[in-house]
């Protein structure tokens, strides 16, 4: 039994004796001096988090329920501790005799410290499990003891298991129980164990596995040998798996990202040639407005606030559309026939618009709800977790990608746009009004740009500079894929985001960023039209 | 013939008086005159745009206000005091640009100012050349020492070194294993080297630590994430995360960090250069505990920081400031304490010349409202400050989870590195 161990097990002995002496005045001296430990030094807070523990896995159900909120109530902060003993905060009740009072006036939050932070969650988690009312609640708590499954006292699983009465998650405590019993004395148990842990690969059960090859059953126990062998190798394709996985999908939310970040820009630029650099100060408008239908769904219909990403879509596009728009009307429609003013007229606007953006809302980073389907992930196999957020921008990516092909290919616009980028003097002879295919597009590639700010909300924080990050990836992307084609931007995308993060992990950030360069030069030596060029006469 | 009108006449006595006049120090004269009456100059080197604006621009506004508070007691040597403010847009050689013009032109007695080493590098060959004064308050990689620099905050013996040791301690949470994650410049360089001396002098070995740097403004944390993950599952001890990276890449990692479902208590981060303002913007309760370390926290007890919070919310509501009056961070407090430290050190001299000034340093000692008597030794130009260890708590701000029991003294070079 190592030191940690050791008070948990004294501090059960302690209540399994308590609790076998019958009498309500003894529970109450326990409850009692438990408030103090908690109130006490950080020692003594370590100790009173292990009687919690043992609480859970062998104390009564009252004495259980009576300590249920102490754990929570200590995380939280809310318990106040005074010299009478302490309160729980929500309803002003006495942390012991869970009678009304209120704190006194010098009462004290104790901060916990990261070590004992563990412990009281690691009892919070397991009283939770034994006496949570609902379902949902003593998941979550299971999910919470999963993480260190070594340290559960014994018979707290084994009690949780008895006592569930929803099937499925009384099938999950089970699993537990057996994955926990690893270094049971029972080799049957410890053979299940292995099986259990070998079901879900990941570094850490690879060290476990290595671990128990130094265990005097793995040279003594063929038996052992082979289920630990067996499951080492298992182990170790579910970790490749999962790297593997892992690699396409952080390629795969890079790439989505840079997708966003360049369409808009593709479209302006492939079709005018103008080299719009306000475009990622319209992706920081996108992300502004997003904002701003969330503050907007908090006071007009905050049962919705959860949606607001989805609210926003048609308010971000218009918004920065109309934005689009404007300049076109208004600056660069002067400007045609000398790019070069027109490179510098769209700085402008963007320095504008950032320190427009500065005296309206100040510099900080704003202040985004996350939703439930943006926040967390799921561990999918090996150390691949699967990150909501991430996914929401891939998703996002993908519909973005399908409307832009579907208007480009598929409605009159995208049909002037079309005609107009391939040859502009004569479109203008059929009759296409070119100037207000101009517009439109201006107008398509801002709202893009817009959607991609409020894509990006959930992962980059939001700030008056944000779009400067965007726009040197976004002429990468744009000028690698060959000028103004979709299909190009997807590709440069793809490539791009996948050989970072393929480089990523031998080499580093900085170096990643370096090569990746080097390569869209080297490629651009070779093929100076980028990946896909535009067939037709272009100026 | 010579025609000698009275417009000529004039002409040439007023060049032949200017000629007699100069050698003797006519113009320096009537300088000196008109200085001995003018408020004194101090110079802001502060962002108020580009990256570091968010952090920097609020320094400014604090050495308004302490130079306000000083001019409401009478100012200094009878004379008020006037702070000019600059942008240097994050732009570090703008800040060697700015800080010439404002020691040339504008004659500022003293600077105050620089977020990142680097800018602090860029500054320091311009400070020595003209012999100005500057207040630099960060906490910082030290081995350095400038005559011409008053390193306000703590070099890594008195603030990273005591963190990481009560990360390793039983206390904390007996570290064993560390992730080094920075931006790639000369802070978290030199830190990284500084910790790598620090563990080999312990006996850890050099497979207990893994050291990566991303460029500045990086955000895509997600391969880091998965790397820290990975590196943490190979057992072998509690593994920490020592975080330098700066500016908008601390609230990127976090979020990132807190997505991939990793709490404090599975590998807690210990964030060298995270403050109150990286918070902002981000949902804590899933970020609670992770730690961070400074001279001084918002959360610290005594009526001098009751005093300076009291104040800054005064200050940002009377003069519009676009900051919260709410969030007061460490380098606010530096940069404070550097103005009341520079005025006692002219006080004390009688003067406003930089070297006269600079005799005055040793024994100077100030309240400052992290609690700790802060004071000067003469020495060398730097602060004993207090430290802190600050817990992430779920209002976007820390919580003190240890503070030393007074000022250590500040080691400019690191035995270390």
């Amino acid at each position: 039994m190592t030191s940690r161990h050791l008070p948990t097990f004294l501090a059960g002995l302690l209540v399994s004796a308590v609790l076998a002496t019958p009498g309500a005045a003894a529970a109450a001296l326990d409850r009692a001096a438990l408030v103090a430990g908690l109130c006490g030094n950080a020692g003594q807070m370590f100790e009173a988090a292990a009687a919690l523990t043992a609480t859970a896995a062998t104390g009564s159900d009252e004495d259980r329920a009576w300590a249920l909120a102490l754990p929570r109530a200590l995380i939280e902060k809310t318990l106040a501790c005074d010299a009478a003993g302490a309160v729980l905060g929500n309803g002003s009740l006495d942390a012991v005799s869970r009678a009304v009072r209120e704190p006194a006036p010098d009462a004290r939050a104790p901060v916990l410290s990261l070590k004992n932070r563990a412990v009281f969650e690691q009892a919070d988690a397991a009283l939770a499990l034994r006496s949570a009312p609902g379902a949902g609640a003593r998941a979550a708590a299971l999910r919470m003891l999963e993480r260190r499954p070594a340290v559960l006292p014994e018979g707290l699983l084994d009690a949780a298991a008895a006592a569930e009465s929803d099937p499925a998650l009384k099938a999950q405590i089970v699993g537990l129980a057996q994955t926990a019993a690893l270094n049971a004395s029972d080799p049957a148990a410890r053979l299940r164990a292995i099986g259990r842990i070998a079901d879900n690969p990941s570094r850490r059960a690879l060290a476990q596995m290595t671990e128990l090859t130094h265990d005097p059953a793995y040279a003594a126990n063929a038996e052992f040998r082979a289920a630990i062998d067996a499951a080492t190798r298992r182990i170790e394709r579910g970790i490749a798996m999962g790297d593997v996985l892992a690699a396409l999908y952080n390629g795969l939310s890079f790439a989505s990202i840079l997708f966003m970040a360049a369409i808009g820009l593709a479209i302006i630029f492939g079709l005018m040639g103008v080299i719009n650099l306000a475009q990622g100060e319209l992706i920081m408008i996108g992300a502004y407005v997003t904002w701003m239908v969330q503050q907007g769904l908090r006071i007009v219909a905050p049962a919705l606030l959860d949606w607001y990403l989805i609210l926003a879509i048609p308010v971000a596009f218009v918004v920065t559309a109309a934005i689009g728009i404007a300049l076109e009307a208004l600056l660069l429609r002067h400007l045609y026939k000398r790019p070069l003013m027109s490179l510098l007229a769209t700085w402008a606007v963007s320095l504008f618009l950032v320190n427009l953006v500065r005296v309206v809302f100040g510099t900080q980073n704003m202040q985004f709800e996350t939703p439930f389907y943006v926040s967390g992930g799921v561990p999918v196999i090996g150390d691949f977790i699967f990150t909501w957020n991430r996914m929401f921008a891939i998703a996002f990516a993908v519909v973005t990608l399908a409307l832009t092909w579907a208007i480009v290919r598929r409605t009159p616009l995208g049909l002037n746009i079309r005609a107009v980028t391939q040859n502009r003097d004569m479109a203008a002879c059929i009759g296409i009004p070119t100037r207000r295919v101009d517009m439109m597009t201006f107008g398509l590639g801002s709202g893009l740009a817009g959607l991609a700010g409020l894509a990006l909300s959930p992962i980059y924080s939001v700030n008056p500079q944000m779009g400067q990050n965007f726009i040197i990836d976004s002429f990468m992307v744009v000028v690698l894929g060959g000028v103004g084609t979709i299909a190009g931007t997807v590709v440069a995308a793809l490539g791009i985001g996948q050989i970072n993060v393929l480089i990523e992990p031998l080499w580093g950030a900085v170096a990643a960023k370096v090569i990746v360069l080097l390569m869209i030069i080297a490629f651009l030596q070779w093929r100076p039209e980028g990946l896909f060029a535009v067939r037709g006469r272009r100026k | 013939m010579v025609k000698f009108t009275r417009r000529s006449f004039l002409q040439a006595s007023g060049v032949a008086a200017a000629g007699l006049a100069s050698p003797v120090g006519m113009p320096a004269l009537l300088r000196s005159a008109q200085a001995q009456s003018g408020p004194v100059k101090l110079g802001c080197l502060f962002s108020s745009s580009g990256t570091m604006a968010n952090l920097e621009g609020r320094l400014n506004y604090v050495v308004k206000m302490a130079a306000d508070e000083i001019n409401a007691k009478g100012g200094v040597n009878g004379r008020t005091l006037d702070v000019l403010v600059s942008d240097p847009a994050s732009d570090w050689p703008l800040y060697a640009q700015t800080a010439k013009q404002m020691l040339q032109q504008e004659k500022v007695s003293a600077l105050f100012g620089c977020w990142t080493s680097v800018s602090r590098k860029t500054v320091l060959p311009v400070v020595e050349q003209e012999k100005g004064l500057l207040y630099y308050p960060l906490h910082f990689e030290g081995d350095e020492n400038s005559k011409n620099v008053v390193y306000v905050n703590s070099p890594p013996a008195s603030s990273v070194l005591p963190a990481v040791d009560y990360l390793m301690s039983e206390e904390g949470v007996s570290a064993k294993r560390f992730f080094m994650l920075g931006s790639d410049y000369v802070w978290p360089r030199t830190i990284n080297k500084q910790l790598k001396g620090y563990w080999k002098s312990k006996g850890i070995p050099e497979s207990a630590w893994k050291e990566e740097y991303v460029p500045f403004g990086f955000s895509n944390f997600q391969t880091l994430v998965n790397q820290i993950r990975a590196f943490a599952d190979q057992g072998g001890g509690q593994p920490v995360v020592v975080l330098t990276v700066v500016g908008n890449s601390i609230p990127d990692f976090m979020r990132e960090f807190a997505n991939q479902g990793i709490l404090a208590t599975d590998i807690p981060v210990l964030g060298l250069d995270m403050v109150e303002a990286d918070l902002e913007g981000l949902d804590t309760s899933k970020l609670v505990g992770h730690l961070n370390c400074w001279a001084y926290l918002q959360n610290a007890k005594g009526p001098a920081n009751e005093a300076f919070l009291k104040n800054w919310a005064g200050y940002v509501t009377a003069k519009n400031v676009p900051f919260k009056g709410d969030v007061s961070i460490d380098p606010m407090v530096s940069a404070y304490d550097s103005v009341h430290l520079w005025a006692m050190a002219a006080q004390k001299a009688g003067s406003f010349e930089v070297p006269e000034v600079s005799k005055a340093f040793a024994g100077l000692s100030f309240d400052c409202p992290s609690g700790y008597k802060i004071a000067m030794t003469g020495e060398n130009n730097y602060v004993s400050r207090g430290v802190f260890i600050g817990s992430v708590n779920d209002k976007q701000g820390f919580d003190i989870l240890w503070q030393s029991k007074d000022t250590p003294k500040p080691v400019p070079f690191s035995p270390y590195g």
